[in-house]
């Protein structure tokens, strides 16, 4: 989704690797502009507030705030907006997959997860899709996803507003995310639009940052694997 | 690079997963077991003598009061049942077996698993009648609980034997000098009761979190006190009338209070010092250990790395691994299915991973028992990743699926993608490996070529039809020729 015309997206970069900042400062091309970093979670909330980017790209684990990194950050920063109107966007990075993780910055507020693993290339596609308001979701993302909401186990909401299950749409959506479709293969292989993918995804994206589905929390801290 | 897929399978299952399935399979008939080793004869010697003295411990298991018989009965080579009935008779005069039982049990350290086998054995007829007196069938393995009803049992048996023979005893004229005996008795039995909270083996049920054995040991550990003070008071107002009791009890109980209130201070502050020295050292403990794994596999990773600086696929490749496998230890806690479908097929994309150095995502939702059908999956998805590393491009994922319907798996890459018609006829690889295997499980499998890249998607039936004998079992020659090619 690498639109030219736009003007670089900027971005806050919170990470507490000096290392990283600077890898990822030297890797993001010229679509991506860095207004600002932290390296913890005070800072972060500081320089965002102040700078107000459309995207964050905020590391999960953070020294600082009460002790939850990224999600402190998430709950310090709620309801900001920037200087149009969008509200802040955030996009998760970690290097740990674990699922207690993932799911609690979505839940938190994060508009997508990706791993720090990830190439350029894609990071700067996450972070464009972010900054429009889109969610990003990775195959391992789509798959907690799957399993946490029963879909795997063949759990289908019957009406698409209920909120603790997948709608059987979104089910093959993520499914296909799970085995590494591009948004737009997606797509392809569905017989949609790109933008109704979108909307699915974005969707999948609210049911599990409202869900009160409690299993969700439980299977998250029961599955401390992958 | 030697390609030899099978072999190495199992090889690195048996390294990378130490209860992999792979170590089940790969049974060498020719491996020599530690049993039928000649034994050269000054070693063997040697062996006997060291065997003929096994050190004096407490086996936890077939034990009647403490195991200070069976103990012994090791240590020394006897049976069990002469150094019970030695006991038993030198404890009737005089009491000494009883003072020599009780030191030992103090002295003697528990020991834990080895001699367990043997202390099974020597469990002698009578307890085995005890147990099956307590209503447990007497099995092979003699279990926590059906032990502890044959002890229950043996104390009461042998407290009415005790009462027993007294009364013989005084019928025959001895003068047993009952006032000072009964007291006796009660106290040791309280003493008893309490301290057998100390022991080992009681220590794990006694800090155990389950709050019924806990509250059960709290019990038996007030009823021991309890019983020992009612002993004391009675032997000290023996032959006094029941208004001293009183007297005697109060000025016991100020005593009390006044020792409780001088040295409360110190109990707490020795209490506290104690817990804390406990917290360091445990804290010490963990920090040891992960220093020990850190170093024998960061460091050593970190040092590969630096000699291999040169390479960066090697490099890659190293960095991989040992992320996996700080990442599983980090994040995995004691895995509990060993042989369990996802755990195979995520180690069969690990090992490819190592193989190639082609990074694979692995997805994987739901789980099942690995079954006949299973291996076969796990076997074609193996098969189809090396597919997709060698002939496709990157990114390359693969999404398992165990729900109530069925297993899929979907192997994907990114190449330039490949029609099953177009694969020559002496390829064997997809066509035997992939295709031919799962159709023999009565499972399916299907090559799709995408605009970019190949998917395999593999899936098998749910787990309730009866598994189907194979016609063609696993040969252990699946090597393709497609393999060899690349070899």
């Amino acid at each position: 989704m690498n639109t030219p015309e736009k003007k670089p997206v900027e971005v806050v970069l919170v990470d507490d690797h000096r290392m990283f900042r600077s890898g990822v400062r030297a890797e993001l091309g010229t679509t991506v502009s860095i207004v600002g970093e932290a390296p913890d979670v005070d800072t972060a909330i500081a320089v965002i507030r102040q700078t107000k980017p459309p995207v964050v790209l905020l590391d999960v684990h953070l020294p600082g705030g009460n002790g939850n990194g990224g999600i402190d950050v998430l709950h310090g920063c709620k309801g900001l907006e920037t200087a149009d109107g969008q509200p802040v966007r955030f996009l998760a990075l970690s290097v740990s997959d674990a699922a207690e993780d993932v799911i609690a910055v979505i839940r938190a507020g994060a508009r997508g997860y990706v791993t720090k693993t990830i190439s350029a290339n894609d990071l700067t596609r996450a972070i464009q899709r972010v900054a429009d308001g889109d969610a990003v979701f990775s195959p391992r993302l789509a798959g907690f996803v799957l399993d946490a909401f029963g879909a795997a186990a063949g759990e289908v909401a019957q009406v698409d507003e209920e909120l603790d299950r997948l709608s059987a749409r979104e089910r093959e959506v993520m499914r296909l995310i799970a085995r590494g479709y591009q948004y737009k293969e997606v797509a392809k292989e569905l017989f949609i639009s790109v933008k109704t993918v979108e909307t699915h995804v974005s969707s999948v994206l609210r049911k599990l940052q409202l869900s009160s589905r409690h299993e969700l929390t439980a299977w998250a801290m029961g599955r401390r694997l992958l | 690079m030697r390609v030899d897929p099978e072999p190495t399978l199992m090889r690195a299952d048996c390294t990378l997963n130490t209860v992999g399935i792979g170590c089940f399979v790969r049974q060498d008939e020719d491996m020599p077991t530690p049993y039928e080793r000649p034994v050269p004869p000054t070693e063997a010697r040697a062996a006997e003598r060291r065997a003929a003295r096994p050190t004096l411990t407490r086996p936890a298991e077939g034990k009647v009061i403490a195991g200070v018989a069976i103990g012994l009965a090791h240590h020394l080579g006897w049976q069990v049942r002469w150094i019970r009935l030695g006991l038993v008779l030198i404890s009737i005069p005089t009491g000494a077996g009883l003072v020599a039982y009780i030191f030992l049990w103090a002295l003697t350290p528990q020991s834990r698993g080895g001699v367990v086998g043997r202390g099974r054995r020597a469990v002698d007829p009578a307890d085995a009648a005890a147990v099956a007196a307590a209503g447990t069938p007497v099995t092979e393995q003699v279990t926590g609980t059906s032990e502890r009803d044959a002890t229950r049992v043996l104390l009461v048996g042998g407290l009415l034997l005790g009462i027993g023979l007294v009364v013989v005893a005084q019928k025959a004229g001895l003068n047993a000098r009952l006032g000072i005996l009964i007291p006796l008795l009660v106290v040791a039995a309280g003493a008893v009761l309490a301290w057998s909270q100390l022991d080992d083996s009681q220590r794990g049920r006694w800090l155990g979190s389950e709050a019924g054995t806990k509250r059960f040991s709290v019990a038996r550990l007030a009823f021991g006190g309890v019983l020992a003070l009612a002993g004391l008071v009675i032997m000290a107002t023996r032959g006094r009338s029941f208004a001293a009791i009183w007297d005697i009890g109060a000025a016991v109980l100020a005593v009390l209070a006044g020792i409780a209130l001088i040295s409360a201070p110190w109990v707490l502050r020795f209490w506290s010092d104690l817990r804390h020295e406990q917290a360091e050292l445990a804290r010490a403990t963990e920090r040891a250990d992960i220093a020990a794994h850190l170093h024998d596999s960061v460091l050593q990773t970190l040092a590969l790395i630096q000699r291999k600086a040169g390479d960066a696929g090697a490099v890659t490749q190293l960095a991989r691994a040992q992320e996996r496998e700080l990442r599983s230890w980090l994040y995995a806690g004691p895995s509990d299915s060993d042989a369990s479908l996802a755990t195979a097929v995520v180690e069969a994309a690990h090992e490819v991973e190592d193989l190639h150095g082609t990074p694979i995502e692995v997805v994987s939702t739901g789980d099942r028992p690995l079954d006949d059908g299973g291996q076969a999956l796990v076997r074609a998805v193996r098969e189809s990743l090396l597919n997709a590393v060698r002939h496709g491009a990157p990114p390359v994922s693969l999404y398992l699926e165990v729900g109530p319907a069925g297993v899929e798996a979907f192997v994907r890459d990114h190449g330039p993608g490949f029609e099953v018609g177009e694969i020559p006829e002496d390829r064997l690889g997809v066509r035997q490996s992939i295709l031919g295997r799962m159709e023999r499980h009565g499972g399916t499998a299907k090559v799709r070529r995408l605009e970019q890249g190949t998917e395999v998607s593999l899936g098998l039936p749910p787990v309730l039809r009866p598994p189907q004998p194979d016609p063609h079992p696993e040969n252990p020659q699946p090597v393709s020729k497609e393999t060899r090619e690349h070899a």
